[in-house]
């Protein structure tokens, strides 16, 4: 092989010239050190915005534990009092109180830890269900139509029906809005993943793998799963700010969580007549929802262009 | 083109109706006791409940009920409203509603398609500089936080600071309207001008446009006739749309602000049985969808000529 020293001393006009036969040059192997979750987490962390907001959020998440044991309340054993309504964040109650006279502090980071729970079970839960519907939709031919079909008629209901429906006849609690969301959510992941896998069920080296034999599972995780990462990552994470957007809206129109489960959607809903007056009311909750909403977008957006092959190298 | 039209209509129609028998199948999953007024559910017996039951015609079997809601629709007869205003017909419940929401959604619209599209130009214009970025913070915060708190903002930012009243009242419609319709605009401005960045930037890489430079036109020449126009082709579809969709309300906006519009209405009429009520919403805002999508397709015929829609097949 070549090396820049070999040309010097040659003329400027001289671009080819004969090399002795070597066997090891001639026996090397092309190599790279590449990785592709290494370059993913190479290009992901080249990103300064993604990896501030990355560290924002495990810090909301940490310090909403630290910030329930060290507050002077606990949730569970609030009690009203209305004497002691409206008080000013001060060094007894840290964020003030509400307009019952509970502590606000204890209410704000439990329920920062439901939404934040909610959201991420949402999300991981929709994705699973949707790469695997996806990948099926997509892949076997004859479900075609039948999955387009299904998917035509939940979609063309609005889902506020859904929502209010199993409201109403099934319950309101943690569990019963996670699966519902769960359970209408999964449609666009999977709309997404099966268009992918439109695009490269018949490439030809998924034909040659399909003539040598490979079997269907291992087409669909080795040969086409790889190519959706980063439109699964984008969709999953940007499903965390659409979930605590859907659910404070339907806290807000009390067909969300039951009034025992507080998330920060209830909360809001639960001020939306006060926090004109006391403005702490609103300040405390809507920082912290929009803080893990906005960090939850950056890194998603970062990841998926970090983990889009086409990007590396 | 004729052809094709009428056939996608039937199509429609296909959809429609379906739609209307799984809301129709999904309302009989409420329990019955939903049907009576708080009040009406401590005193009526069992069997004055059956009773009532048995005359609005809830006890037949599913089938018959199903023929029977066929049947009205065949004759375009929505029926009567129940609770939400006794007796009422539902055309006449949702005509009164309409208006208002509509009113609000298409001055909001088109605020969002000037203003939406104007930065999206403007952020293209001034890329990777200071203006690009206040451009994408905005279209990052609007889209990533809750559309309530943004709701609380403005609201906080409007009554307090600007004087607007803080609730929709029909004796002061001109300035209570002013919040509802900027927070309906908000998302909706993110939303065009996210989309126009995008497509814009794309074109500007393209080779007809260095020609164009290479030619000598000035930079808005090229900006406006040549960059925006072939960028509006993917967007232009969902315009019609949008509009269409106005009249349908937005839930939140219209609870968070107490508006009189239809957003709230189909939340109401499930949680007080009136089957009548929510069925024609469903149709209604199926159909304002379904003719949505068609003016869309219709719409960017028009604008890229090189597209047609009866040699392709249709995306619905």
């Amino acid at each position: 092989m070549a090396k820049a020293s070999d040309f010097e001393g040659k003329k400027q006009d001289e671009l080819f010239y004969f090399v002795d036969y070597s066997p090891e040059e001639a026996e090397r192997v092309g190599y790279s050190n590449y990785s592709y979750w290494g370059s993913v987490i190479q290009n992901f962390l080249k990103h300064k915005a993604a990896v501030v907001c990355l560290f924002l959020f495990l810090f909301l998440v940490i310090f909403s534990f630290i910030a329930l044991a060290i507050g002077k309340y606990d949730y569970q054993t609030l009690v009203t009092d209305s004497s002691l309504a409206f008080r000013k964040p001060n060094s007894e109650y840290w964020f003030g109180t509400d307009n019952l006279g509970r502590d606000y502090w204890c209410q704000v980071w439990y329920a920062t830890q439901v939404s934040i729970r909610l959201a991420l079970i949402v999300a991981v839960g929709e994705s699973i269900l949707g790469v695997i519907i996806g990948l099926i939709w997509g892949y076997v031919r004859k479900l075609d139509r039948f999955f387009t079909e299904l998917y035509n008629l939940i979609d063309n209901v609005p889902y506020i029906i859904y929502m209010t429906l199993i409201a109403l006849v099934v319950g309101q609690s943690f569990t019963i809005m996670a699966v519902s969301m769960i359970a209408i959510g999964w449609l666009v992941m999977a709309r997404r993943v099966r268009n992918m896998v439109f695009m490269f069920r018949d490439r030809e080296y998924n034909l040659a793998s399909r003539c040598l034999g490979t079997p269907l599972w291992r087409v669909l995780t080795k040969n086409i799963l790889p190519y959706l990462v980063s439109v699964i990552i984008l969709r999953m994470a940007l499903s965390i700010p659409a979930t605590i957007n859907l659910e404070s809206t339907l806290s807000y129109l009390g067909i969300g969580l039951g009034i025992e489960t507080p998330s920060l959607g209830l909360i809001l809903s639960k001020v939306r007549g006060f926090f004109l007056d006391y403005p702490y009311l609103l300040v405390f909750p809507a920082s912290i929802v929009s803080i893990i909403s906005i960090s939850f977008y950056i890194m998603g957006n970062a990841f998926s262009d970090a983990a889009d092959p086409r990007n590396h190298v | 083109m004729l052809k094709y039209t009428v056939k996608r209509l039937a199509q429609s129609l296909v959809t429609i109706l379906l739609i209307a028998t799984i809301v129709f199948l999904l309302m009989r999953c409420l329990p019955t006791d939903y049907y009576f007024t708080e009040e009406q559910l401590m005193k009526f017996t069992e069997e004055q409940k059956y009773a009532a039951l048995e005359a609005a015609g809830l006890t037949d079997p599913i089938g018959t009920q199903l023929l029977h809601f066929y049947n009205d629709l065949l004759h375009l007869d929505f029926g009567t409203s129940r609770r939400i205003q006794n007796g009422a017909s539902v055309v006449k419940v949702i005509g009164k509603k309409f208006g208002v929401s509509m009113r609000l959604g298409l001055i909001s619209a088109g605020i969002s398609l000037l203003v939406g599209i104007m930065l999206g130009i403007l952020q293209t214009a001034f890329k990777d500089k200071v203006f690009d970025w206040i451009g994408t913070a905005y279209t990052v915060f609007v889209n990533a936080v809750p559309s309530l708190v943004s709701y609380s903002l403005v609201l906080v930012f409007g009554s307090k600071y600007l004087g607007f009243p803080t609730l929709y009242s029909t004796r002061n419609v001109g300035p209570s309207s002013v919040l509802p319709i900027v927070c309906l605009s908000l998302a909706s401005i993110a939303g065009y001008a996210l989309w126009t960045r995008r497509y814009m930037v794309d074109e500007l890489t393209r080779d007809y446009i260095k020609l164009a430079r290479v030619k000598g036109l000035s930079s808005s020449e090229i900006m406006f006739k040549h960059v925006l126009r072939n960028a509006m082709v993917p967007m232009v579809q969902y315009i019609p749309q949008s509009i269409l969709l106005t009249v349908g309300g937005s839930l939140l906006m219209e609870r968070f602000f107490s508006v009189p519009g239809m957003g709230p209405l189909l939340t109401d009429a499930i949680q007080r049985y009136d089957l009548n009520v929510v069925q024609t919403l469903v149709i209604l805002y199926a159909a304002l969808g379904i003719v949505g999508v068609f003016l869309g397709d219709v719409l960017m015929m028009l604008v890229d000529p090189r597209i047609t829609l009866t040699g392709k097949e249709a995306a619905r």
